[in-house]
């Protein structure tokens, strides 16, 4: 009896709310608010709707997989696979960053979930920074960006690999903990779920999924809208004209990097427009930096970590990219 | 039976999105925001979020004895899964993290997507990176393919396949009988598929193309430091979305420039020049015949893809 009732009433439930959503579609084709709005406002959105489109389907890959880590990977899992050495354990998950092909919107889901099933913080900030600079598609369209010339492409992944093991061997050392904002009880929660069949599991992993997107959501938002403001506002013109030395066209590619915001597959051809105003030492940084951190991730990182250890990593990767770059570009 | 409020909220943005997605496609007016090549992607997110939201259907509704069986809370202290499962209770805090994830909502419904525009070409720095790019890299490569043109000198016959292609995605030989038609052809035609590859290729020897006739469609922008019977005729080019939409385009000369709206499209017929700006070498286009059009279909540029393997 209850069981039909319930059926029915979440049947009942989903079309009124279909209803509702076709009903505001219609209103809005219909009611187009166009003209008092200025054109910079409109270009402002635009480029706004742009990164949060292009960022979706790479949030949902993330949340998705977030979901599977969280129902079906469990913490012995874990503590056997990632070895106690520290060092070992960085090297291990750079490398394991640079051959899962991830996307930097996507990839703080993922890394929360992997924290959040003990696996130890130095770890999952190598990870973190190797998943979405060093995979094919950004090794290609460096590649073609770059007039189809390895050494730009190469140098990015090579020294991108270098300042990951830095970054994540000085995270080792100075933080300890998961640095997580809500701190997650590890007691092993999963031997619960073992009794539970696999599609009780499947479905959960799904309404995991769901919770992580908006938790997420908000600030990927938050992140995109900040990103367009700075592009239609900001005049990246004013910044070239102030980076004319090593120094100084270092810190504005990788001032660049940061706020742009720019998908890690796309940025080659942005960094290769900069490529006769700038020393390649600068367009490296710009390449370098870009996909490790940006506007709307630290954003997102916010949602996860602590405040503290958010700016401490981002410190990190800003100063060893800067000193990395200086110490090698007269070799390039 | 127990009503979850929140739950029924996020259904109800779950939707939202994937009928915004679907919206955008389905006008056509996503190619205002992406790259058509990535179309896929956001169709797929667009089924996912559909799938998601007769997923959260059901949590809207639950029996009394059940609220509580979701596996993570088996046991109330044992929250392990640090994320909030919208059965907590509202507040202001929540009201905001909401009123955010549908601000987008309302702006994407109400708002019409716009093409940009030469201020944000300005923004983006102009004609400072529009001048030629990694032209010393490219040289090597440019002998080679010299050396083929000389081996097939036939390919003329190929123009109109090529400029069919789809996605925009070529082989080698393709993409070497492309840049060989550009290097015979007496009249260059910058038809959209072609323009950004064009461009490149120009760049890489400006003095090769000196004395051709060319012929494009651009927007009027204008900078400080051109001359007054001077403009740039520009287009962006978008790799995956407009968010990375760079500028590219060419120095112009004719004598009604000043008169010239900025933002104008023109459609133009024209010969190739070198030109020198702030110090760098620029190719420069003297226009003999030009007309106002309208704004393209398509106003923006994509990159074609060579496929390596």
């Amino acid at each position: 009896m209850y069981r039909i009732v319930r059926n029915n009433i979440i049947e009942f439930t989903g079309i009124m709310i279909i209803v509702l959503v076709l009903l505001l579609l219609s209103l809005s084709t219909s009611f187009k608010i166009s003209y008092d709005i200025p054109p910079s406002l409109l270009n402002l959105n635009t480029i706004f709707l742009s990164i949060l489109i292009e960022a979706l389907p790479f949030v949902l890959i993330g949340v998705l997989i977030a979901g599977v880590i969280q129902i079906f990977v469990t913490e012995e899992h874990i503590q056997r696979w990632i070895p106690k050495n520290k060092v070992l354990a960085i090297i291990m998950s750079c490398i394991i960053g640079a051959l899962f092909p991830a996307c930097e919107c996507g990839i703080v889901p993922i890394v929360r979930r992997l924290v959040g099933k003990g696996v130890p913080i130095h770890a999952a900030i190598g990870f973190m920074l190797t998943g979405p600079l060093i995979n094919p598609i950004v090794i290609a369209s460096t590649y073609m960006a770059f007039g189809n010339d390895f050494k730009i492409a190469g140098l990015r992944m090579g020294l991108g690999f270098f300042v990951a093991l830095m970054v994540a061997l000085v995270v080792s050392i100075i933080f300890r903990g998961n640095q997580l904002k809500t701190p997650i009880h590890t007691r092993s929660s999963h031997t619960l779920s073992k009794k539970e069949s696999l599609s009780t599991r499947f479905w959960s992993m799904l309404t995991h999924s769901i919770d992580e997107f908006f938790d997420m959501g908000k600030y990927l938002v938050m992140g995109a809208f900040l990103a367009a403001f700075v592009q239609t506002y900001l005049p990246a013109k004013a910044l070239l004209e102030a980076g004319s030395g090593t120094v100084s066209s270092l810190s504005v590619m990788m001032g660049l990097a940061y706020v742009l915001s720019l998908c890690s597959e796309a940025d080659a051809f942005i960094g290769a427009s900069f490529s006769n105003i700038f020393p390649t030492s600068a367009i490296l940084g710009f390449l370098i930096f870009g996909p490790m951190m940006d506007l709307k991730n630290t954003l997102m990182m916010l949602s996860v970590f602590r405040v503290k250890f958010v700016i401490g990593v981002l410190a990190l990767i800003i100063s060893i990219i800067f000193i990395t770059i200086m110490l090698v570009q007269s070799f390039i | 039976m127990r009503f979850h409020f929140q739950q029924a909220v996020r259904a109800f943005i779950l939707l939202a999105f994937s009928v915004m997605l679907f919206k955008l496609h389905f006008t056509g007016e996503m190619t205002k925001f992406i790259n058509p090549k990535y179309e896929g992607l956001s169709q797929s997110a667009s089924v996912l979020f559909l799938i998601l939201f007769i997923i959260q259907t059901t949590r809207i509704w639950t029996i009394k004895d059940n609220s509580h069986h979701h596996h993570c809370h088996q046991d109330a202290h044992d929250h392990n899964c640090s994320h909030d499962h919208g059965d907590s209770p509202f507040n202001t805090k929540k009201l905001i993290a909401y009123l955010v994830i549908v601000f987008p909502l309302i702006t994407g419904f109400l708002l019409p997507p716009k093409v940009l525009d030469a201020s944000i070409a300005d923004k983006k720095g102009g004609l400072a990176v529009l001048s030629n790019q990694k032209s010393e890299n490219k040289q090597e490569e440019k002998a080679a393919a010299n050396n083929n043109q000389q081996e097939d000198p036939v390919i003329n016959e190929e123009l109109v396949d090529l400029s069919r292609i789809e996605d925009n995605v070529y082989t080698n030989e393709e993409y070497e009988q492309l840049i060989q038609q550009l290097e015979q052809s007496s009249t260059i035609e910058m038809n959209d598929n072609v323009f950004s590859t064009y461009y490149e290729e120009m760049h890489m020897d400006l003095d090769k193309f000196k004395g051709r006739e060319i012929n494009l469609k651009g927007f009027v922008y204008k900078e400080d430091g051109l001359e007054q019977n001077q403009l740039v005729l520009a287009r962006f080019l978008i790799t995956h979305c407009v968010a990375d939409a760079g500028i590219i385009g060419f120095i112009s000369e004719l004598p009604e420039a000043s008169s010239l709206e900025v933002n104008t499209w023109i459609e133009a017929k024209g010969v190739l020049d070198t030109t020198n700006y702030n110090g760098t070498k620029f190719p420069i286009i003297k226009i003999t015949k030009w007309k106002v059009i309208g704004e393209p279909k398509e106003p923006y540029l994509y990159p074609i893809s060579v496929k390596v393997l």
